[in-house]
């Protein structure tokens, strides 16, 4: 199901307008990417979707933001909760239980299934965020790169179709983030809709399919991750946000007047520029 | 040679828990640098920079700062060397303006009133929080909170500033400024130590990088040493920046930073093209 805000403004309660008139769709099965610098509204983004804006905060909002056919303000968050799962920038708060592998079984505790079932999909989930193995763990006793996959594990299991994510690899080291975008990935591979709040957008090249820009509560650009690097580049105040190797691409194509293809990787870039450079042969002919 | 500020022979520490955080590593710190410490979560490093404040001690080995030995120093004491930077600056702000906030350090280690006046003057310009000097910390964003608690550390007139994760969680805008503040900060002649992820920033900004790898001390050098292909970075968790993975891919190319891959690459290119004309 497609997640469509249309002429969506939020406030906060004693705050003024966070988001400002965003009229957006989030397709479904898209890996979906919210950026921006602070204070953006890009959390606040997010929360709407999960109903959490408004319902949790209270605040005034004006226009809809609506999931599927659902339209949020209407619903609740333990409706909303089965289609869409939320893991918070602050994860920590999100966890409840005491050991890691009731954690992961607390939101199958109400759903039907029995003892048996539940520990099945707890082994699968707690499989998915390489966690196995630490099943009776305390949670206190995590690290937070553990906590953070902890947490998505316990929205994993629940199988609800639109994953929310914001900041997902904030405190993993780069293994640890890449692999979670690689299961994130494998999730939107399987027709899950993700969609994620990130400030380095390196750790999204490989998957994006789109990249929303928020700043100051507007939104400022949305479209395919190679469209919205191009317009990011273009804007003084965004231009940081380019990840590292597109700022490279873009800027040999400043230089040089070719264009390049959507740089996902390294490889992918060095395999198109090393077809333009001169190999090592003909490199020690021009030199003989 | 430039002195030893920070130096840590042989430590060795385990938890309660079983699994040893760190085996014996010789980790020095020089005056005047500004380094890193890197490595996978739960590798030790948060280990060693709390041992290095007395938060913790050693198993076994020795740990000197300024050439004094610190086993009978307690936290309080190496407030006045080292200041210390949490990942989460929440966990460390707790009086109710910036400016009092900052004052609290130097009060503790009995500065008197004018050395307090100037010291948070002084720390409040430095971190461009001087016009925020009134307001209610928790009020202000991640950033700013952040540049609290390094105001606090630096009021303590410390030799050493360790931070770490200062930019988990933080915008390449917030993060470029934090890095621009410490460079400062460094020139000004604080001993800076990050403990990071981001291999950016260590390509960027850093002289020296220490790895650990299971409590182990695996790499010790500069950064451009540590990506130059000829080590087993993955293996310790870590990525290259993915421009110097991109310049080690290029036939002919030389480079590793962005700036000397560019220029490279367009030369070369433009030249074909002149070529082919």
């Amino acid at each position: 199901m497609a997640i469509q805000f249309e002429n969506f403004s939020y406030a906060y309660p004693n705050s003024g307008i966070v988001l400002d008139d965003i009229t957006l769709t989030i397709p479904r099965g898209s890996f979906s990417v919210i950026t921006g610098p602070s204070s953006a509204g890009k959390t606040s983004l997010a929360l709407a979707i999960a109903g959490v804006v408004p319902h949790y905060f209270g605040g005034r909002q004006a226009g809809t933001v609506r999931v599927g056919n659902v339209v949020t303000a209407q619903s609740n968050m333990g409706e909303l909760a089965e289609q869409v799962g939320t893991v918070l920038a602050d994860y920590e708060s999100q966890l409840v239980a005491l050991t890691v592998a009731e954690e992961v079984a607390f939101g199958l505790e109400t759903s039907g299934l029995n003892r048996s079932q539940i520990a099945e999909l707890v082994s699968q989930a707690l499989a998915m965020v390489g966690l196995t193995g630490l099943e009776e763990r305390e949670v206190a006793a995590l690290s937070g790169g553990q906590k953070q996959r902890l947490a998505i594990a316990a929205v994993l299991v629940t199988e609800p179709e639109i994953l929310v994510l914001d900041e997902p690899a904030s405190a993993l080291d780069p293994e640890g983030a890449a692999g979670i975008y690689e299961l994130l990935y494998n999730l939107n591979c399987q027709g899950k809709t993700i969609v994620v709040v990130e400030h380095q957008l390196e750790r999204v090249l490989p998957y994006a399919s789109q990249v929303m820009v928020l700043q100051a509560g507007c939104l400022k650009f949305a479209g395919s991750l190679k469209q919205t690097l191009a317009f990011m580049w273009q804007q003084p105040d965004l231009k940081l946000g380019v990840p590292p190797l597109w700022a490279v691409k873009l800027t040999l194509e400043e230089q040089t007047g070719l264009v390049f293809e959507g740089w996902k990787t390294a490889e992918q870039a060095a395999s198109e520029l090393n077809k333009l450079l001169p190999t090592c042969e003909e490199g020690v002919a021009k030199s003989a | 040679m430039p002195d030893i500020l920070l130096d840590m022979k042989k430590v060795m520490f385990a938890y309660n828990s079983g699994g040893q955080a760190l085996a014996g590593v010789d980790f020095a710190v020089e005056a005047g640098a500004f380094a890193a410490i890197v490595g996978r979560n739960g590798s030790g490093k948060t280990t060693l920079t709390r041992m290095a404040m007395s938060l913790i001690k050693p198993a076994s080995g020795t740990i000197s700062f300024g050439g004094q030995d610190t086993a009978k120093l307690t936290p309080a004491d190496m407030a006045r060397s080292i200041g210390y930077v949490f990942q989460n600056p929440d966990r460390q702000i707790f009086r109710d303006t910036v400016a009092k906030e900052v004052a609290y350090g130097p009060e503790q280690l009995a500065f008197t009133p004018e050395e307090i006046n100037q010291s948070v003057a002084w720390a409040l310009r430095v971190t461009g929080l001087t016009e925020l000097a009134g307001s209610f910390p928790r009020l202000l964003s991640r950033g700013q909170k952040q540049k609290v608690a390094i105001a606090s550390a630096i009021a303590m007139r410390p030799k050493m500033l360790i931070l770490d994760e200062p930019t988990s969680g933080q915008d390449p805008w917030d993060a470029q400024n934090l890095m621009e503040l410490l460079t400062e900060l460094n020139q000004q002649g604080i001993t800076i130590l990050l403990v990071t992820h981001d291999m950016e920033l260590i390509a960027k900004y850093v002289d020296r990088v220490t790895v650990l790898d299971s409590g182990n001390k695996v790499f010790d050098g500069k950064p451009s040493e540590l990506f130059n292909g000829n080590h087993t970075i993955n293996a310790w968790g870590l990525l290259p920046p993915t421009t110097v993975a991109l310049g080690r891919q290029l036939a002919g190319i030389t480079a590793d930073n962005a700036e000397e891959l560019i220029k490279q690459v367009t030369t070369v290119i433009n030249r074909r093209k002149e070529d082919h004309a």
